[in-house]
């Protein structure tokens, strides 16, 4: 895509700081509001489509590389399968939720009941959210930058 | 060629098996019913995760496997769009 | 469930409806693309007012605007216009 005019240019600066900060907020208060990795991901890499739209595929393609971007997706994969993979090796079962209720990094239990619970809760949960954001947010923002840029060039019509 | 087909058929086999071991250990169907699974997701979702969003807990605790098979179709479709469009140079 | 709920819930549904309606008749591709932005826009509405936030914020980011912006990248390399 090319770029386009100057309004559309400010409009995509002025939203972009907002967009981005709800999405990493859902990713990160995923244990305790409604959202999590995936839905968080998502709202990131439409902030990211909307700078794609306003400032052309090359402008963005000089900046981050699909190869980075892959790479990302596949730490963040690796995260998720080794934070799964520790479940089984410290409470015996695979996903399994060994640092929940243990007082230490967000071990700490909520009153039951509908309460309010602080950020320190959830165990495991919160950083499966953050493996699965990074993975969610590099896999498509990877996907819609290489086909707009290959749309783009002239080898592709 | 001969060995490709029998190291296929091997590997075929121990899927098999597997699978066949997974079928007789499986619940009966319908046996854990809805109404049983959900009260006890909401009796103790609390106290075994330690979180009070329920649907989270359910996601990435109780059904992680889904999980993982969401993880995995996004990896193949990441794979499959670099595949396609790498010809291109840049 | 009092009858606002009942009342907002039928206008959603019939939006739905109407905007599905334009997405399929409508000849510019472009402007179908944007008709179906706001089918999945008024679906996620429709997801939040049946109590499920998640599955409203996720169609919001992946059907109102991932999908819309690969449309639109998909009809840039083609035609715009819907031939006979």
């Amino acid at each position: 895509m090319s770029e386009m005019t100057k309004i559309v240019k400010t409009t995509a600066n002025i939203l972009f700081p907002f967009t981005m900060i709800f999405g990493l907020y859902v990713i990160a208060h995923g244990h305790l509001t409604p959202g999590g990795g995936f839905q968080g991901g998502a709202i990131v890499v439409s902030g990211c489509a909307l700078l794609l739209v306003a400032y052309g595929s090359s402008w963005v393609f000089d900046r981050i590389k699909d190869k980075r971007l892959a790479a990302f997706e596949s730490l963040g994969a690796i995260g998720f399968i080794t934070i799964a993979f520790l479940g089984l090796m410290f409470s015996a079962v695979f996903f399994g939720n060994f640092l929940a209720g243990s007082g230490s990094l967000f071990g700490t239990t909520p009153a039951t009941g509908s309460t309010l619970a602080d950020f320190n809760t959830g165990g495991v949960l919160p950083l499966m959210n953050f493996a699965v954001g990074v993975k969610v947010i590099a896999g498509l923002f990877v996907i819609v930058l290489v086909m707009a840029y290959a749309s783009s060039t002239k080898e592709w019509g | 060629m001969e060995k490709r087909i029998i190291a296929g058929a091997l590997v075929l086999g121990i899927v098999a098996v597997f699978f066949l071991f997974s079928v007789l250990l499986i619940h009966p169907f319908g046996d854990p019913g809805q109404a049983q699974m959900d009260d006890y997701i909401i009796t103790h979702t609390q106290n075994e995760t330690g979180t009070q969003n329920g649907v989270t807990s359910v996601v990435f605790d109780y059904r992680g496997f889904d999980t993982l098979g969401e993880a995995t179709i996004l990896f193949s479709a990441v794979t499959g769009v670099l595949l396609i469009f790498r010809r291109v140079r840049h | 469930m009092g009858i606002e709920f009942l009342i907002i819930n039928t206008l959603v549904i019939l939006l739905l409806i109407i905007a599905s309606i334009v997405t399929v008749l409508l000849r510019d591709l472009l402007a179908a693309t944007v008709a179906l932005a706001a089918m999945s826009l008024l679906l996620s509405l429709e997801f939040f007012l049946l109590q499920a936030p998640d599955v409203a914020i996720a169609q919001a980011g992946v059907g109102a605007c991932l999908t819309t912006a690969i449309i639109i990248i998909a009809i840039r390399g083609t035609k715009r216009m819907e031939d006979e």
